[in-house]
């Protein structure tokens, strides 16, 4: 990477020549000779015989350096080091060493200024008039360069969910949301600090102060809360957040790249720790980055190597007389990772883009095994509300039923209320053009989450999945037991099957049934089998019936 | 140009005695006063115990601008904007801002938080909106 102030070849014009400063020191670095320019730059008159050191501290008590700037000019000019720094009057000189004759050695001083403004000029953002990457790494290249000890914070801010503005209000808009983003953090910062638009909706801190830890967290948390105000903007109310990473110059970067990688890196952690929430860097989440890269490859690949398979969970009439259908479960057994949770693996694939891709499989593969079963017994198949938000889910499951031959009736789709939540009219749509093919709806996992009975009122569900949980805590609590019963008889006036999940012994099989349950599904009536087993049941139940 | 109408609520941040808080929002309301009335906006502003709820009118950028300047003021947080609407009418134009709650018995704070209590949980922008004109239409009727 390059950074355009530290490796900058100055074009002459820019750099008076007939300005430089021209120091000859000897040996135990004495000024031996100054010229004018030398001396209205940086050593001041009458330098001539004394030490540089003693020139050097006069220009820092007379205020022309910032203190400390002596002992760091002295440092590089005994490392034979270039140095570049600015004095109190914000002009930047920069000191370069070489040999002189005779054993003595050559200190020319310049004045950079022009040249630094006009890369500075550069280094703006013209929506926002805030500095941006160029100029953020430029002043790291400085606080970075040889002889500094680079202190303060680094501070990444992304906004939440302002993608959803920009998409539905118009770049307009969303160019201003920007800019009032940039005011109020303008406005909560203090002189010394840099603020930064890195593009988009992501913004930087460099944060300046004594106490930084502290320092970097109350501002961190100030930022978070301020920027999740509501917004007004061209008669529209705004809500978005923000969530912030905090690397600090001390420890968390040896460089400004890792210095930058760190504070992305904490501020990635920050929003998939549920967004408008801040976080320190630390070096376990590098770790914790690699790993979920190599789950993400792994899973990549894990389709083409035929890794994901199906087993298939056995569903009962709740007297346990007739076996209704099953429901496919998803697993994948990665060759050394052994069986990898689906609880870890789908929300990765939902994130990365893969489930679209994963659901089909699923979807196929299921009407195929189903197809092969006996009229009326259906195939509940888990649809991410990722898949549900595309109209591409109805081609794929018409393929799906038409490549199988699978009746569609005997198709069921499992999706919680979750893919119904956002975006009604579309996944009404989805909905209703789904049902139009015959294929059935089960309300999964009902009672966990809002349980909105108007979702059920709204969208013709087939069947409601009562959740395990509530099936688990059955013998001991008289809430779940209620539940169960008020759900179960809610199914019944809606014309909805209900199906208890989890049933694990015999009193809780006895219990839904006595409630009015109608199907059962769980470890008692059975665990989940492999897709031949599973047809070799449902064939032999026709068997017994026909009997 | 049309008006519009803005209404929120807020957890009030101020501290010290009754007098501190008193001067505080005569403070607030004398700033208020003089910037309103040059960008053009009217309104009503309540305080009670734990909230502020205040009402803007005026032209859609001057109460942009305003409600920008006010949710970043310290001495209140958690603001939930309620409403922001175009209106045909004003309802406070003859207020740069308002203040509701002077005439309850000599005081401006004792028992305000019973006469104007809201319940910021249930109350939505038109209820509130509403509170706030009838209880200045009531202390108008008491001056
Ligand atoms: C509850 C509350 C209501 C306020 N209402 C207004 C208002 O209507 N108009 C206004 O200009 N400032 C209002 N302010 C003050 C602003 O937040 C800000 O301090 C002020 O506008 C700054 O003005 P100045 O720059 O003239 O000092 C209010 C503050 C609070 C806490």
């Amino acid at each position: 990477m390059q950074y355009a102030l530290a490796q900058q070849s100055y074009s002459p014009d820019l750099v008076d020549q007939q300005q430089t400063g021209i120091v000859l020191l000897d040996h135990a670095g004495t000024v031996l000779f100054a010229n004018s320019a030398a001396e209205t730059l940086l050593l001041g008159q009458g330098c001539q015989n004394h030490p540089l050191a003693a020139a050097l501290e006069g220009a820092e008590r007379l205020g022309l350096l910032h203190p400390h700037s002596s002992g760091r000019i002295l440092a590089a000019v005994a490392g034979d080091r270039e140095l570049q720094f600015r004095r109190r009057d914000e002009h930047t000189l920069r000191l370069t060493m070489g040999p002189g004759l005779g054993g003595t050695r050559l200190l020319e001083i310049a004045d950079v200024s022009k040249v630094v403004e006009t890369i500075l000029s550069q280094s703006l953002d013209p929506l926002t008039g805030l500095a941006n990457r160029v100029g953020l790494l430029a002043q790291l290249a400085m606080d970075y360069a040889p002889g500094q000890e680079p202190t303060g914070a680094l501070l990444y801010i992304d906004i939440d969910r302002f993608k959803g503005v920009n998409d539905t209000l118009g770049h307009p808009v969303g160019d201003r949301l920007l800019k009032l983003v940039a005011e109020r953090m303008a406005n909560v910062i203090s002189a010394d600090d840099m603020l930064v638009r890195l593009g988009g909706d992501e913004f930087a801190i460099l944060l300046k102060a004594s106490a930084i830890v502290p320092a970097a967290e109350a501002l961190a948390r100030r930022l978070v809360d301020l920027l999740g105000r509501p917004y007004l903007v061209a008669g529209h109310m705004i809500h978005i957040g923000a969530s912030v990473g905090i690397a600090l110059a001390s420890g968390d970067g040896q460089t400004p790249e890792d210095l930058i990688r760190s504070a992305d890196l904490a501020l990635f952690n920050a929003k998939s720790e549920g967004r408008g929430t801040f976080r320190f860097f630390n070096p376990s989440m590098a770790d914790a980055l690699q790993q979920r890269r190599a789950l993400e490859i792994d899973m990549r690949r894990a389709l083409a190597l035929k890794e994901f398979s199906l087993v298939y969970q056995a569903q009962y009439a709740a007297d346990r007389s007739r076996l209704v259908g099953f429901e496919a479960l998803l697993r994948w057994n990665h060759e050394t990772r052994g069986a990898v949770s689906p609880a870890e693996f789908i929300p990765l694939a939902e994130e990365i883009g893969l489930m679209t891709t994963l659901g089909e499989w699923v979807l196929r593969t299921a009407c195929m095994e189903a197809a092969k079963w006996p009229k009326g017994m259906s195939v509940a198949v888990n649809i991410s509300p990722v898949q549900f938000r595309s109209t591409a889910l109805v081609a794929v499951v018409a393929s799906a039923l038409a490549a199988s031959g699978l009746p569609p009736e005997q198709l069921e789709l499992e999706i919680t209320e979750g893919a119904l939540l956002n975006n009604t009219a579309q996944v009404m749509d989805i909905f209703t053009q789904l049902k139009a093919l015959g294929v059935r709806f089960a309300m999964d996992d009902f009672g966990t989450g809002y349980s909105s009975l108007s979702y059920l009122q709204k969208f013709p569900f087939d069947k409601i999945k009562i959740d395990q949980s509530f099936v688990r805590t059955m013998p001991d609590s008289h809430d779940s037991a209620a539940i169960v019963r008020a759900i179960s008889a809610l199914g019944t006036s809606l014309g909805m099957t209900t199906v208890a999940e989890g049933v694990e012994t015999e009193d809780q099989l006895m219990r839904v049934a006595r409630d009015g349950c109608m199907h059962v599904q769980g470890y008692l009536t059975g665990r989940p089998v492999t897709a031949d087993l599973a047809t070799q049941l449902a064939l032999a139940t026709i068997g017994e019936e026909n009997d | 140009m049309t008006d519009y109408r803005l209404v929120y609520y807020s957890a009030n941040r101020l501290n010290g005695t009754a007098e501190q808080k008193e001067a505080d929002i005569d403070t607030i309301l004398a700033r208020s006063r003089r910037n309103n009335d040059s960008v053009g906006v009217t309104g009503a502003l309540t305080f009670s115990d734990g909230y502020f709820a205040q009402v803007l009118e005026g032209p859609q950028g001057a109460v942009e601008v305003t409600f920008e300047r006010i949710q970043q003021d310290g001495r209140h947080s958690d603001v939930h904007l309620l409403e922001f609407v175009p209106i045909a009418d004003r309802t406070f134009s003859n207020w740069s801002m308002a203040y509701v709650g002077k005439a309850v018995e000599g005081s401006k704070l004792a028992g305000l938080g019973a006469t104007t209590g809201f319940d910021p949980a249930k109350i939505s922008g038109q209820q509130l909106f509403e509170r706030l004109r009838d209880l200045l239409l009531a202390e108008q009727a008491v001056a």
